[in-house]
């Protein structure tokens, strides 16, 4: 499911600063790889997990590539709404708790 | 909230729930700061004050996920009675930033949480 993959993708905590970095705007591989200390062929695995879970994609102009989040955003909406529906029982949840203490 | 369309997504979430206590209380738990910081915390909000209210009926807060890429949304509680004195919380959340396209301009500021903002 492409919910499974968009956690795992941002599980990790360098594709999480790589997907941020690119959330800025578009950028090559080499700019991405500024600020962290990572191998150019571990930077194409993490950008091909991130391709895979469509929160990025890949821009070709002439010889050079640049990355840059999926404009359609699908996979981080599924991701978003898959969270929220978890969430939202839990706090009805505990808003529940909260009635009934405010039960004096 | 089928007005919430964006590029022809629609995408929102709608949540109904039964409450076992009367609509005046309930009101008070969603829209008093102090009783709505113990089920819903201010950490998850973008500002604690809602960005509209209609009292007794309908109050509505920006929220901001705590993840990248820290989409934000808008979430609206319905409150009305039903037939037994109970209530019915209907709860309504939308992206509010839909287009990811109008976000790609903002820097990427890897503190934008602002968790300590004042109430």
């Amino acid at each position: 499911m492409i919910q499974n993959d968009i956690f795992k993708a941002l599980a990790d905590p360098t594709r999480c600063a790589i997907f941020e970095k690119l959330a800025g705007g578009s950028m090559n591989a080499t700019a991405l790889r500024e600020g962290l200390a990572i191998s150019q062929p571990a930077m194409s695995q993490h950008l091909q997990v991130l391709r895979n879970a469509r929160l990025v994609r890949e821009e070709r102009q002439g010889r050079f590539v640049n990355y840059e989040v999926d404009p359609d955003g699908l996979a981080l909406i599924a991701g978003w709404l898959a969270k929220y529906r978890a969430y939202w029982p839990q706090r009805v949840d505990a808003l529940q708790a909260l009635l009934k203490d405010m039960d004096q | 909230m089928t007005d919430s369309t964006v590029d022809g997504h629609t995408e929102d979430l709608v949540l109904d729930y039964e409450l076992d206590a009367p609509p005046e209380k309930v009101w008070r738990a969603i829209s008093n700061p102090v009783f709505r910081e113990r089920w819903l915390p201010k950490a998850e909000l973008v500002d604690a004050e809602p960005v509209s209210s209609t009292p007794g009926e309908e109050i509505r807060y920006r929220m901001r996920d705590d993840e990248p890429p820290f989409l934000e949304s808008i979430v609206t509680f319905q409150v009305k009675p039903d037939t037994a004195g109970r209530t019915r919380l209907r709860i309504i959340h939308e992206l509010a930033d839909m287009t990811i396209k109008q976000r790609m301009p903002r820097a990427a500021n890897s503190n934008r949480r602002c968790l300590m903002r004042a109430a």
